[in-house]
């Protein structure tokens, strides 16, 4: 079966989704996949929303962008009325349910909206730094683009030497990522 | 210490900005002079990282007008020396590369296009295609490779040195920030692998032996007193460029054989282009594609020989018709009617090629 798969994960400078991003293409192309990653943002260091555009399929990929997402992840306000455009009626959805007043900007008509509680979880089970590892669990159950071992190989990779250091920090990335693709497995 | 920045030939998953700093090590590049500009950065960063693993050097230079004069002055002493940088950083060294095309210096210079005019956005466009070709005062006597990805990145970085010594014009390799800042896969290898032989550096000041005895005197003229004086040499300039044109020109053809809607693009909407042209053929529209890789010197006889066989040609960028002037341009005479999808600093999808050729089909019928 041919795979490919684009993915359009947005949300604020600082909040990690360039980060969940590079991870997940690096963990894809070490599975043997072509992977495209590329980050778009504004000039600011924080604040400004911050896209990446992924895309992971079996055969060479095209055109860095793309119109319309399988997945749309978007994890501020702006970050939901910024990606609408992405979305088609093959699209799903993903949202913080932390991002308050943005009901009126929700996609209309995406294939499935999903509001998932990852602020939250990372806020009180685990570590709010890890919120982006809870978001990086939430797109591999949405994608299924590489299994969550290879998942774990690709975080190890990236943040090896962090774990050598604190070891307690791998359990926790490792948790967050488990976490964060259960509040999706079940619900597509 | 390692001596061979690549051995063999390896598969990675890079930023084209990395690449670009691999493949400059690859081909044998003593120095880099750089100013940092988003979204060229990393490529200084990468070069800074690597460099001193293989002896080569670095100087960040005060500005980009500086970086620029200070690679015409590495290349004079004999230092196979390169620049890269972006928007109004590729403003500030048009002056130096206007020298260096006067005097004939083999400059090689990485532009990471971002959006304009002036700051814009730090991204992406191709809205520096006018800029590098024909930027400075002068006629534009310089090598224009567009690349569409990391592997070309690869291959024409490496190129672009053996272009500039070969030819002794400056030579620009024009990518993006698209490809500066996107990881996908590439193949990089040794040059000599690929039986790639680079050309060795030579001073330009400071040879051996008694001037006009032993050796001719090194003497690099940019500035001339009379106006004779500069309409032989600009003349000779121009009759050479002319003369070497046909082994530089490169361009590659998609499906053009049969085809009657004909898009045109460079670059990296090239690689949108021909996902659209294998779209449109599963509609069954005969749709083609031709990409320029050298922008300057144009592939002017063969797109026109091309442009003539189509029924409609569009011209898809991202920038408001600075490919399209040249393509005018080039095909001068030819009656195909040509219309345009301009994207100034955004990027361009296959669906969005895909839509507006369809429309344009429409009109034909």
């Amino acid at each position: 079966m041919s795979k490919y798969v684009k993915i359009a994960l947005a949300g604020e400078g600082g909040q990690g989704v360039q980060s969940v991003a590079a991870i997940i293409t690096e963990a894809a192309y070490d599975d043997g996949y072509e992977a495209l990653y590329i980050p778009n943002f504004g000039v600011e260091q924080r604040g400004g929303v911050s896209v990446a555009y992924v895309q992971i399929s079996d055969t060479a990929i095209g055109s860095p962008k793309f119109k319309t997402a399988d997945i749309v992840i978007a994890l501020s306000d702006r970050a939901v009325r910024r990606t609408t455009r992405y979305v088609g009626p093959q699209t799903v959805f993903v949202y913080d349910d932390n991002i308050r007043n943005i009901e009126n900007d929700l996609p209309q008509n995406a294939a499935k909206v999903l509001p998932i509680p990852a602020l939250k979880i990372a806020k009180q089970e685990l570590h709010p730094r890890v919120f982006n590892i809870v978001i990086m669990g939430a797109v591999i159950a949405a994608t299924r683009v590489v299994d969550l071992d290879k998942a774990k190989a690709a975080i190890e990779k990236k943040l090896g030497y962090k774990f050598e250091q604190y070891p307690e920090l791998r359990e926790m990335n490792f948790k967050a990522l488990e976490r964060g693709f259960e509040l999706v497995q079940d619900k597509l | 210490m390692v001596t061979k920045p690549i051995e063999g030939e390896k598969r990675a998953f890079m930023t084209g900005n990395e690449v670009v700093a691999w493949a400059a090590l690859a081909a044998g590049a003593d120095i880099m002079y750089g100013y940092p500009i988003t979204p060229q950065n990393e490529i200084m960063h990468y070069w800074i990282r690597l460099a001193p693993k293989y002896d080569k050097n670095f100087l960040q230079t005060e500005d980009e007008i500086s970086a620029g004069f200070t690679c015409v002055g590495g290349v004079m002493a004999g230092k196979k020396a390169f620049t890269a940088t972006a928007g109004p950083g590729n403003i500030l060294m048009q002056e130096s590369m206007t020298m260096a095309e006067m005097m004939r210096i083999p400059t090689v210079l990485v532009v990471c296009q971002r959006g304009g005019p002036s700051t814009a956005t730090v991204i992406y466009s191709q809205q520096e295609v006018t800029l590098t070709c024909f930027g400075g005062n002068g006629e534009g006597f310089r090598i224009v490779y567009s690349t569409s990805g990391q592997q070309d990145l690869f291959d024409y970085t490496i190129k672009a040195f053996n272009t500039a010594w070969k030819y002794r014009f400056p030579t620009f390799v024009l990518g993006d920030g698209y490809q500066a800042k996107m990881r996908e896969s590439v193949t990089i290898y040794d040059p000599e692998v690929r039986g790639i032989k680079m050309i060795e550096p030579e001073p330009f000041v400071g040879k051996a032996g008694m001037p006009a005895l032993d050796r001719d005197p090194a003497h690099y003229r940019n500035t001339y007193n009379l106006e004779e004086e500069l309409y032989e040499v600009v003349t000779a300039m121009a009759k050479e460029f002319e003369q070497i044109a046909p082994e530089l020109v490169e361009y590659q053809e998609f499906e053009t054989e049969d085809c009657e809607v004909l898009i045109l693009a460079h670059g990296v909407v090239s690689r949108a282009v021909r996902g659209a042209v294998e779209a449109l053929r599963a509609q069954g529209i005969k749709a083609g594609h031709f990409r320029p890789i050298t922008l300057r010197p144009f592939p002017a006889e063969q797109l026109k020989q091309t442009v003539q066989k189509a029924k409609k040609v569009l011209v898809v960028e991202s920038a408001v018709g600075q490919l399209e002037k040249i393509i005018k341009q080039s095909t001068y005479g030819v009656t195909t009617p040509m219309t345009n999808y301009f994207r100034p600093g955004e990027g361009i999808t296959v669906e969005e090629v895909v839509e507006e050729v369809v429309e344009e089909v429409k009109k034909l019928v």
